[in-house]
């Protein structure tokens, strides 16, 4: 593989904005959502609107289905970008837009770009049959019924009967999830306190061996985020700007049984589901950041199961392939003092909001000394995991501000 | 119950529809074998390499021409997932029900409905044969029966 031509952190995320709607607020769509983000997160910048010379957007939300979902922002903000599209790789694609957008302005083809996410899909539809139908495929898959959490149940029981991994195992991940979120005023489960491995294990059973407690909670309505990137010449101490070090991806399947006829190529060396394309996309970014795993003082990912997070905890490069229980057990994700992991307690416990950013928000939030929970002390470097599909699409941002 | 796989059926999730599962050029022989009992894969004409029914391009030679292949009907379950929520209505009747990718003898992977033994429980590896079952509105589609 030839070397990124990318020097870490010669781009900068310069402008922030978010915006929630809960279930309490009145109804908005997706697309007012991105919008007043997006005019928050340029005016954090400080730019004038006609300086953005790229317009990425995540892929048209749930409950607000439209072609060319990047064309209905760009018609409101009334500019003439350069470039612009959807970037569309299911939950991976939220991210890998920054990573299009950071190539954009380091190729100096656009001074700045936006990018925005979010989704107030839960307001509108019933988020839990609409998603099982996009996971499967409509052919081969769906005529069987298949859940989301039964098509990623495929991944976990495969996982666990390899590695010998218990489901008490798996709670840890939950209960510390848990610990996060309850420090976090937007965390959709802070309100349900504190859970224990036994809660985990006592809960409804959804789709064996995933229970409700090994599973993300949706979040109660829309996180709308959007953030502006532009050269890091060009960023202003006033914008807080936090640096992009490096990214990466690892597309690997549709479809979860097409993942098993992928072979011959990393990570399927031999059909297997207990490896996933995050190991690819961590790989990447580590290379082109010149950083690795010990370097990272924080790791938020977007994987909606307990089981997920353990494969994740493997193959963002924390533990080796089957280790991840061990790292949990010996307390290597502790709330108290082992590795930040999903600070803001991550979909588990701060909720999944469809196309949603938060965990990049988290990130950005903990890296200015911002954060809304509890603050990582002296953190510079981040690891962001975002994800899509039946643990399809996978793209890795490591973000780095601080002292860096 | 008969469906007509050239007309193809809506696949709802709730009030919306999702699309349409319906055979396509490339996959109607494997509608025809289901029609006639059967369940056929692909072999490559060009390599002979055997694949799921809806590939297209073999990527180990480069051919685009396959022939239908009859399975024996013998695989082993390399994972699964007991559903205790249906997707959809239609399948609520069926809870609890598994779904599962199954390791045909063939070497081809394929997902499904796998039936566990009577009292018994479905596990990795447990041998396995085809056998047909009603799913939802879909009509019969080939499912697997754990033999022990």
């Amino acid at each position: 593989m030839t070397a990124a031509r990318y020097t870490p952190n010669s781009v900068a995320i310069v402008g922030l904005g978010t915006r929630i709607v809960t279930r309490d607020d009145p109804k908005i769509t997706s697309l007012q959502l991105q919008l007043y983000a997006i005019r928050d997160a340029i005016a954090a910048a400080g730019i004038d609107r006609h300086q953005i010379g790229g317009v990425f957007t995540c892929r048209s939300p749930m409950g607000f289905t439209v072609p060319q979902w990047n064309m209905r922002i760009v018609q409101e903000l009334k500019i003439v970008p350069n470039l612009t599209t959807e970037v569309t790789a299911h939950g991976a694609g939220v991210l890998s837009q920054l990573s299009y957008a950071a190539m954009a302005v380091n190729a100096g083809v656009i001074d700045y770009a936006i990018c925005s996410s979010g989704c107030t899909g839960p307001l509108w539809t019933d988020m839990v049959r609409v998603n099982a139908s996009i996971e499967s495929d409509l052919q081969f898959e769906a005529p069987y019924g298949p859940t989301t959490p039964s098509l990623y149940a495929q991944w976990g029981q495969r996982y666990m009967y390899e590695f010998g991994v218990k489901p008490e195992d798996l709670a840890i991940i939950a209960v510390e999830a848990r610990r996060w979120a309850c420090e976090h005023p937007k965390a959709a489960m802070r309100r349900k306190g504190q859970i224990t491995v036994a809660d985990v294990l006592a809960s409804k059973m959804l789709a064996s061996p995933i229970r409700m407690l090994d599973s993300s909670a949706w979040f109660p309505g829309g996180f709308g985020t959007a953030v502006v990137i532009t050269r890091a010449e060009n960023a202003r101490p006033e914008q807080k700007p936090i640096f992009i070090a490096g990214f990466g991806g690892g597309a690997t399947h549709e479809w979860l049984t097409e993942r098993l006829s992928l072979s011959g190529v990393e990570p399927a060396m031999t059909p297997n589901l207990t490896t996933t394309g995050a190991k690819i996309a961590a790989q990447h970014a580590y290379a082109m950041a010149g950083l690795g795993p010990q370097d990272m003082d924080m790791v938020e990912t977007s994987v909606p199961f307990t089981f997920a997070n353990m494969m994740m905890i493997e193959d963002l490069g924390f533990a080796k392939k089957g280790e991840g229980r061990d790292f949990v057990r010996a307390g290597g994700i502790s709330f108290d003092d082992g590795l930040p992991f999903n600070t803001n307690g991550g979909y588990l416990s701060f909720g999944q909001a469809p196309h949603g950013m938060h965990m990049a928000v988290e990130a950005i939030e903990q890296l200015r000394g911002e954060a809304q929970g509890k603050q990582v002390k002296g953190a510079r470097h981040a690891l962001c995991h975002f994800h899509g599909g039946p643990l399809a699409t996978h793209a890795v941002m490591i973000l780095s501000g601080g002292q860096a | 119950m008969q469906i007509d796989w050239s007309q193809g059926f809506p696949v709802m999730a709730g009030p919306f529809q999702m699309g349409h599962a319906e055979q396509s050029p490339e996959t109607v022989g494997y509608w025809e074998g289901i029609r006639a009992g059967e369940l056929r894969i692909k072999r490559c004409a060009g390599c002979g390499k055997l694949h799921h029914p809806r590939r297209i391009l073999c990527m180990e030679c480069g051919s685009e021409a396959f022939d239908w292949v009859t399975c024996e009907g013998a695989g082993t379950v390399y994972t699964f997932s007991t559903v205790y929520r249906a997707p959809v209505r239609e399948f609520d009747h069926d809870i609890p029900y598994t779904v599962g990718v199954i390791e045909l003898r063939e070497g081809v992977f394929v997902f499904s409905r796998i039936l566990p033994p009577e009292g018994g429980e479905v596990s990795i590896g447990a041998r396995v044969s085809l056998t047909f079952r009603e799913c939802g509105s879909h009509g019969m589609l080939p499912a697997f029966q754990i033999i022990g």
